[in-house]
């Protein structure tokens, strides 16, 4: 009996134990064969990672290697609201000094919002930007000022729950975005803001929250983005329960490839001494704007480009539309008088006249298609190199004229205009150059000095610039090489030779006309620089608009010249828009081109063309009484040439 | 009995002994190291970790510094600072610039004379 019990017994354990064991059987199938992919994938997310890893947005630097554009990692600083519950005020008040915003703003911001998720239940938001672009030591004083908040309460006495809500607070709370942003920093502030540019930024979406990436928007920042920006790299990693990476557990790691570096043809010096210069004539005369660059008129290189008002492409947002706009590529107008070497070189081109053929210049009057044309001055009989150096209009008509329509706007369109140059800038336009067929009767003697037609800055320093490199007309040049962070050259960019417009030969008369307008009998007076000979061209032009055509007492003064005459080693551009105290180019731009001229030539070495001048003995003292101290004044500077 | 003392049947058998004591120990051995190779890898990682975070910081160091010297090196800097220091600095006017021209090469060396340097290293500036 007793042993039939046990066997019942026996049989009821074995069946319990089968039945155990099947039932953890079953769990085992359902948990790695049925719901496999759906837990492998869970027990994956919550481990696994994807870290994304930013590239550095390579620097733009000038051509001696100065920065003029770099970047910098900087911090999204965020909260978490369900974790300050109604603390608001004092976390507030302990980092709004910090991050430099208003203690109410962000009391406001900290504040929980409530929403339903998709499955209707009610749930508190996680996540709110409190202030972008924060630099790494303004984040450490947050995380300080955050780990010593204080709530004026012994929180040792307190319930486990509300100690627990306060570590987290101060844990927690405030965060930073996992990936770092960039910052775009301009050391020299407002230095060549035109060519530069500036950076703005575009959201996207990443793991659901919105992630900002910077691009550039203007000048070279937007024309080598592509460039600039370089390529993004990943980490595929396992975290901890902490969320700490598991270094032994990385899956993939590809580095982020950094942008290239610009290397413009720049140069910062050259730059600020025709920022500071066009700074003076700005103070001087109050145009509405100034304009200037400096060329290579061998290479086409670009050394300064810079046009006032500018901006600080560090804020770009305080300035206005008027001050970003760059006037150089982007402005036409009337040349007015510069316009004039156009059609004399083309005519000495041509041979249709000589340097030494004579004009008459009718005394100032001259009846033309039902128009008068006249001269600033009374003018007889003049050479064509005097019509040059006087800038006598109705002697560049007659020339015009002579010249033929066809041939004139052969030239006007060989020289480039109504064309952009390709400058490697955006929004560059090409100017107005009508087709001969819809010229009026009077256009062939109105464009030769400088009217009926619209032309950028750029292109007329490029049309000064052939003629100084003995007619050959180059592609202006801004940007030198692209390398990469060890400074390797990816990409090097040549002079680029577009064709050559007229002969050396008429490029060598057109020379020596243009040295007689910077001469104490030309226009150009005001821009002879002392140990150098200098050719160059005024203009004077009306701006046009209004009913009548042009504007009443408004103009556009320029003067565009290189030196030394005889072995250009580089043109200077200087155009005023409006002036209010003066309107001739020969009066009010020269001087500006003269100040640069003069400057330029000291710091790029360029030789003096008046011989050896044999070291004073006494080195003269300035204004101040102090004494000079130059290198030179201690020991004379030694170049070999 | 006589057999067994005659071939030592009796006697400990230490092969057998050893070669489950040397398992044990491979076992054992290959546990330990196991461990003690994953402790080793983990650590390492660690290392890594606060390495990279190490170049990190240094390299945000290097940024800044670079950013600083940018800054310090502008010309606006640099005249903001002649004018607060009262250098007076200005740029040499030509009448104070030697400008000397570089001897040949044929003219300076004398027959005989030695040639202490290469003939690329002759004349320190290029010419321009």
């Amino acid at each position: 009996m007793a042993k039939k019990l046990q066997y019942r017994r026996l049989v009821l354990l074995a069946l319990l134990l089968g039945a155990a064991f099947v039932g953890l059987g079953y769990r085992l199938v359902d948990l790695q064969v049925l719901r496999y992919e759906e837990l492998s994938a869970k027990a994956r997310d919550n481990t696994r990672k994807e870290f994304l890893l930013e590239p550095r947005r390579g620097d733009i630097v000038d051509a001696k290697g100065n920065i003029l554009a770099t970047s910098a990692f900087v911090k999204t600083v965020c909260a978490d609201p369900a974790l300050i519950g109604n603390r608001q005020v004092e976390v507030a008040r302990a980092i709004a000094p910090l991050l430099q915003a208003s203690e109410s703003e962000l009391v406001q911001r900290l504040a929980p919002r409530l929403g339903q998720n998709a499955q209707g239940v009610i749930i508190t938001n996680h996540y709110v930007v409190l202030k972008r672009k924060v630099p790494a030591e303004t984040w450490q004083k947050v995380q300080m000022a955050m780990t010593n908040l204080s709530f004026g309460l012994d929180e040792k006495k307190l319930p486990r729950a509300e100690r627990r809500f306060y570590r987290d607070l101060r844990r927690g709370a405030i965060y930073v975005e996992r990936f770092d942003d960039q910052q775009r920093v301009y050391p020299n502030q407002a230095l060549a803001a035109h060519v530069l540019g500036y950076v703005g930024m575009n959201e996207r979406k990443m793991d659901g929250r919105p992630l900002l990436e910077t691009s550039g928007k203007d000048g070279i920042e937007q024309s080598f983005d592509a460039k600039l920006t370089g390529v993004r790299g990943w980490r595929l990693t396992e975290i901890d329960r902490p969320g700490r990476e598991v270094v032994a557990l990385r899956e993939q790691d590809v580095e982020p490839q950094d942008g290239l570096n610009v290397v413009l043809t720049i140069d910062s010096v050259v730059q600020h001494i025709v920022e500071s210069a066009l700074a003076e004539g700005m103070d001087k005369h109050s145009p509405n704007s100034i304009s200037g660059i400096v060329v290579r008129p061998r290479t086409g290189e670009i050394l300064a480009l810079a046009t006032l008002p500018n901006y600080d492409p560090n804020n770009p947002g305080n300035a206005s539309e008027d001050a970003r706009r760059n006037r150089v590529i982007a402005d036409v107008a009337e040349p007015g008088s510069t316009f004039k070497i156009v059609v004399v070189s083309g005519a000495l081109n041509d041979g249709v006249v000589r340097r030494s053929d004579t004009f008459d210049c009718e005394h100032g009057r001259f009846h033309f298609a039902g128009r008068i044309l006249h001269d600033h001055e009374s003018y007889g009989v003049l050479s064509v190199e005097s019509i040059i150096t006087k800038s006598s209009n109705i002697g560049a008509a007659k020339i015009g004229i002579k010249m033929g329509e066809s041939r004139l706007y052969d030239y006007i369109r060989n020289y480039g205009f109504g064309t952009p140059t390709g400058l490697p800038l955006q929004g560059e336009v090409g100017g107005i150059v009508h087709p001969v067929k819809k010229w009026s009767k009077v256009s062939i003697a109105q464009i030769p000095m400088g009217q009926g037609i619209a032309v950028t800055s750029l292109q007329m320093i490029m049309t000064m610039s052939a003629i100084a490199n003995k007619g050959v007309l180059m592609r202006p040049m801004l940007v030198d090489r692209l390398e990469d962070r060890d400074h390797i050259v990816r990409a090097k960019y040549s002079p680029q030779r577009v064709h050559q417009v007229i002969s050396e030969a008429a490029a060598e008369q057109m020379v020596t006309a243009l040295k007689t307008v910077v001469s104490p009998e030309g226009t150009g007076a005001k821009a002879i620089i002392a140990h150098y000979t200098a050719a160059g061209k005024t203009g004077t032009a009306q701006k046009s608009g209004g009913p009548a055509g042009y504007l009443p007492g408004k103009y556009y003064a320029s003067f565009i010249g290189f030196f030394p005459a005889d072995n250009p080693q580089v043109c200077i551009s200087v155009v005023m828009d409006d002036p209010k105290h003066g309107y001739y180019g020969g009066q009010i731009a020269a001087p500006v081109f003269k100040q640069i001229a003069e400057k330029v030539a000291n710091y790029l070495n360029i030789r003096p063309e008046d011989g050896e001048v044999p070291p004073p003995s006494n080195i003269a003292a300035p204004a101040d009484d102090r004494p000079v101290r130059t290198a030179a004044a201690r020991t004379p500077v030694k170049t070999i040439q | 009995m006589a057999r067994n003392r005659k071939y030592q049947s009796a006697a400990i058998r230490f092969g057998p002994s050893l070669k489950a004591f040397l398992l044990c120990l491979l076992i054992g051995g290959s546990g330990v190291g196991y461990v003690w190779q994953k402790d080793q890898i983990s650590q390492l990682g660690q290392q890594i970790k606060k390495r990279e975070q190490y170049l990190d910081e240094l390299g945000k160091q290097n940024e800044k510094l670079r950013k600083q010297f940018a800054e310090m090196r502008s010309p606006r800097f640099l005249e903001r600072r002649i004018q607060e220091l009262g250098l007076g600095l200005v740029p040499p006017q030509p009448a104070q610039v030697w400008r000397l021209t570089e001897p040949s090469r044929e003219v300076s060396r004398q027959d005989g004379e030695q040639q202490y340097a290469t003939p690329h290293q002759v004349g320190t500036e290029p010419k321009g």
